[in-house]
């Protein structure tokens, strides 16, 4: 072999070897995340893929699945072509078809829905990625429809509505001047890369870590002080007993408290009924432990706390739970202080940049109102709070047409398997919707059902708008052409916007113009950002987000304070029975009667993360895969032995709902009692076990953290 | 200049990202049967107190200082590169006959099936010549898996090295 020989074969970028280097974004995982890549390219192909060094953001660090993006893009079940169906909805029978004639029929089929029932009865709908929704939000209200709908249904949302009637703002945990930090379900080693240098810098110098959570993770191992294995779903119990010892040995911050807040009376009241022996028996913790990391967390300040999108809030009670844990900070004087949790501003796609950018307005000034959206009689919370419909209530109004028709879906990534009860929604998309189009990636179960197929492209295969912590914002270029004949979701939305000539210039004039439309103002247009192909600082950008604001300026909330007794909930209709306290109720609450209880002994906990794993996206990538070839249930070490279970052992698991096979692991990480799995799996979906009405009053959330099941030893089929 | 492997458990979490980043190297055909360079494990290993201790680790080729590797092979693939002082190979001259494996404690050298040839990890031999880190050290976000001069290695006091794990293992035959 000679030198260059050599050097091609490591893929050594240069002129001589024909390698370049371009960067893109990883766009994978969530948008509160998305890592800047460096894509080596030989020939218009990717060859590599590692984390770009000079990025503002990860700095060169990519995770499990972002190492293996090219593995991802090139994956063989790409959608290729615009898609028609041929056979009956589900088969997976289709024949390929023009863009043109795609759009055309696309234009027909909805505007037919509008003619004969309303605008509204056409749900727009949004899976993974997110990084297209300011435009298909638009695109829905523009159309004439209230019902634009999305996965922060089940993620994330709660959290942030958590947030906003007790406290009117996310707050950020400020790692750099804390001296305690407080991992709430805290586990970055496998869902959030970047955050562990952080905690990792903070003990170096000195700082102390409580990790909670309910089974050992590389968290609890590598940086926990106090580690305490809560039972799942009991979180809020523990909150509220944190609170009243943090009262009982005087350790809040009572000026704080009496300055900034509303309704701590009340919520003394509370927590009052969390003495530590209940809380101990509720939690399976142990006393003392749960007083040392009290103590340390409120009088080792200044002290933050990670919450989690979906940790706490995947439980019936989770709403509840999360706000529990927010009470906590404000409680003990942290809450919009430096090293606690400082609230700042989203500037685009849930990324904070220190400057504001006029997504919302895009979004929602074209809102058409007159009717409710879906869930908005469930959920009245949800809908008072949150500028979507919350889809767990779709299955219901297509099946039922009340209080109006369901009749069309325009999927972009919809997903079914996100729902519980899967097999139920599909059934009734096929029998009650007279059109459904939806656009992926891959071919997914859920497009199957569909009538049209629209093959998009990822990430490094588009240009698109991306604001970065610590006032940055990119807008990226290809590093290659689409594959096949795919196109970028923006694009698609766009010139379908130009084919049914929908009533609104912005759209028609494209993705660049609107993007231009709402960062106006910050001293940066997309030509200037195409400039450069990392990401650069806006002029207006204030980073760090300052602490104090909200106390000095008054919290956005009705009674301007931090409220441990939310207004905003006491607002609601007192006959949905929702407490404007964080108070505590079981997980199981809804299957606790003995008959059930006795059939389904077992906890399910759904989706805690693998490092190889987010949803269904990764599971079909074959280097991934390989990490853990068989969709597994983890059992717990002497569950297993009492019931005889090996290691890859099949196995049924079921719930009232439904079954599904798994292969055993037994493991000592999680808890007696306790069976966890990853979500996702087509060939074994665990979310067909949830019950569809499983859900938490509050937010609409699903328990998917927590449900009943048994399992069952089964002969490999 | 002389390379080193560092790894360090305490920061692993087994995340196989390193995997990922050889995998993406390499060309590895996995449908092919053929297996990643570098492996991680996520052991549980029950403790006398009832406990259990969580063991990290991720593990290839330790390009031993005295690789037991090279004098196993009867054609002479295996070498040390005089530059970089890992354990690399040419397979041109392989007959298959599996020797260097049995020669290995850690396993490292794997038979090819699709062409009846030795493979193995070799440290990236041509990415850190042209100053690159190794693929599995450039995939680690948290520092677990590094790869540093024998110089660094010397100034930084540590016991990791991986090409020293032969002689704390005592594996090596007197």
């Amino acid at each position: 072999m000679t030198e260059l020989e050599k050097k091609i074969k490591a893929k050594i970028p240069g002129e001589d070897t024909g390698i370049e280097v371009k960067h893109s974004l990883c766009a994978i995982c969530s948008p509160g995340i998305h890592c800047g890549v460096d894509c080596y390219v030989k020939d218009g192909k990717i060859i590599r893929v590692e984390g770009t060094m000079e990025h503002p953001y990860n700095h060169g660090h990519l995770c499990t699945k972002g190492s293996s993006l090219r593995n991802y893009v090139y994956r063989e079940d790409r959608i290729k072509t615009p898609l028609k169906r041929g056979g009956e909805r589900g088969e997976g029978k289709f024949e390929p078809i023009s863009w043109d004639e795609a759009y055309q029929i696309i234009a027909e089929n909805l505007n037919k829905v509008k003619e004969a029932y309303s605008a509204n009865s056409v749900a727009f709908f949004s899976g993974y990625c997110k990084w297209y929704r300011p435009i298909f939000h638009r695109f829905a209200h523009v159309f004439g429809s209230v019902n634009f709908g999305t996965d922060d249904s089940t993620c994330s949302a709660s959290m942030v509505i958590g947030y906003k009637v007790t406290s009117g703002a996310v707050g950020a945990t400020d790692l750099i001047h804390a001296n305690t930090f407080l991992g709430w379900n805290f586990d970055g080693y496998y869902s959030n890369h970047l955050n562990v240098a952080g905690v990792q810098k903070l003990k170096e110098r000195g700082g102390k870590v409580i990790i909670i959570d309910i089974r050992d993770t590389p968290a609890s191992k590598n940086l926990a002080d106090i580690f305490l294995k809560i039972r799942p779903g009991t979180d809020g119990a523990l909150a509220l007993g944190m609170a009243k010892l943090i009262i009982d040995n005087g350790w809040a911050d009572m000026d704080y408290v009496e300055k900034y807040t509303f309704g701590f009376d009340k919520y003394k009241e509370l927590v009052d009924q969390y003495p530590l022996d209940k809380v101990c028996e509720i939690t399976g913790l142990d006393g003392g432990k749960i007083l040392e990391a009290t103590k340390l967390f409120a009088t080792n300040g200044p002290a933050c706390i990670n919450f989690s999108a979906s940790a706490l809030v995947h439980h019936i009670n989770g709403f509840n739970t999360h706000r529990a844990t927010v009470c906590l900070s404000a409680l003990t004087g942290n809450f919009d202080r430096a090293g606690g949790n400082v609230p700042g501003v989203m500037t685009y796609l849930h990324k904070p940049a220190g400057f504001v950018t006029r997504e919302h307005e895009f979004r929602s000034n074209r809102y058409p109102g007159g009717a409710k959206r879906i869930g908005a009689e469930r959920f009245p919370l949800w809908d008072a709070q949150f500028d979507e419909f919350q889809s767990m209530d779709l299955l219901r109004q297509v099946e039922t047409a009340d209080p109006y028709p369901i009749k069309a879906i325009f999927g972009l990534g919809m997903n079914a398997k996100m729902f519980p009860q899967t097999n139920q929604l599909l059934k009734a998309m096929k029998n009650n919707l007279d059109f459904f189009v939806n656009t992926d990636l891959f071919m997914t179960m859920t497009c199957k059902y569909a009538d049209i197929v629209l093959p998009a492209c990822t990430s490094v295969e588009r240009g698109e708008l991306k604001a970065y912590q610590g006032g940055y914002l990119t807008f990226t270029q290809p590093v290659i052409t689409p594959l096949y004949e795919s196109k970028s979701d923006t694009d698609i939305l766009c010139e379908l916007a130009r084919v049914m000539d929908l009533d609104d210039d912005l759209l028609k004039a494209g993705y660049e113009a609107c993007m231009d439309w709402i960062i106006d103002g910050c001293g940066l247009t997309v030509a200037d950002l195409k400039k450069s192909d990392l990401p650069v600082k806006v002029p207006i950008a204030q980073w760090p987000p300052r602490p104090g604001k909200c106390l000095e300026d008054g919290f956005k909330t009705p009674s301007g304070k931090f409220e441990f007794y939310s207004n905003a909930i006491a607002a609601i209709d007192p006959k949905y029975g929702l407490d404007p306290l964080p108070s505590y109720r079981d997980p199981l609450e809804d299957q606790n009667d003995p008959e059930t209880k006795a059939a389904y002994p077992f906890y399910l906990c759904t989706g805690a993360r693998l490092p190889h794993a987010i949803h269904s996206r990764t599971h079909e990538t074959p280097w991934l895969r390989s990490l853990r070839p068989d969709p597994t249930i983890e059992v717990y070490t002497t569950d297993a032995e009492r019931l005889g279970l090996q290691n890859g052992e099949p196995v049924e698991l079921y719930s009232p709902y439904g079954k599904i096979r798994m292969k055993v692991k037994v493991t000592a990480r999680s808890q007696p009692g306790v069976l966890m799995t990853l979500h996702g799996y087509t060939e074994a979906n665990v979310n067909e076990l949830i019950g569809r009405n499983h859900l938490d009053p509050y937010s609409g959330y699903p328990g998917f953290k927590g449900m009943r099941c048994n399992i069952r030893k089964v002969q490999e089929a | 200049m002389k390379h080193v492997f560092v790894f360090d458990q305490d920061k692993c979490s087994a995340c196989s990202a390193c995997m990922m980043g050889c995998l993406d190297q390499n060309d590895t055909d996995l449908a092919a049967g053929d297996k990643c360079f570098r492996q991680t494990f996520d052991n549980e290993i029950p403790l006398a107190d009832g406990g259990t201790y969580f063991a990290y680790i991720s593990a290839a080729c330790m390009h031993c200082v005295d690789a037991p590797c090279i004098p196993a092979c009867p054609v002479g693939c295996l070498y040390k590169d005089p530059e970089t002082g890992f354990t690399v190979y040419d397979n041109t001259n392989c007959i298959g006959c599996k020797s260097c494996a049995m020669a290995c404690p850690f396993g490292a050298p794997r038979y090819r099936a699709s062409d009846g040839k030795m493979v193995k990890c070799d440290g990236c031999n041509e990415r850190v010549k042209n100053g690159l880190d190794p693929a599995c050290v450039r995939a680690c976000s948290f520092g677990a898996l590094t790869c540093v001069t024998e110089e660094e290695y010397k100034a930084s006091g540590s016991t990791k090295a991986c090409n020293a794990l032969i002689d704390q293992l005592g594996l090596r035959k007197k």
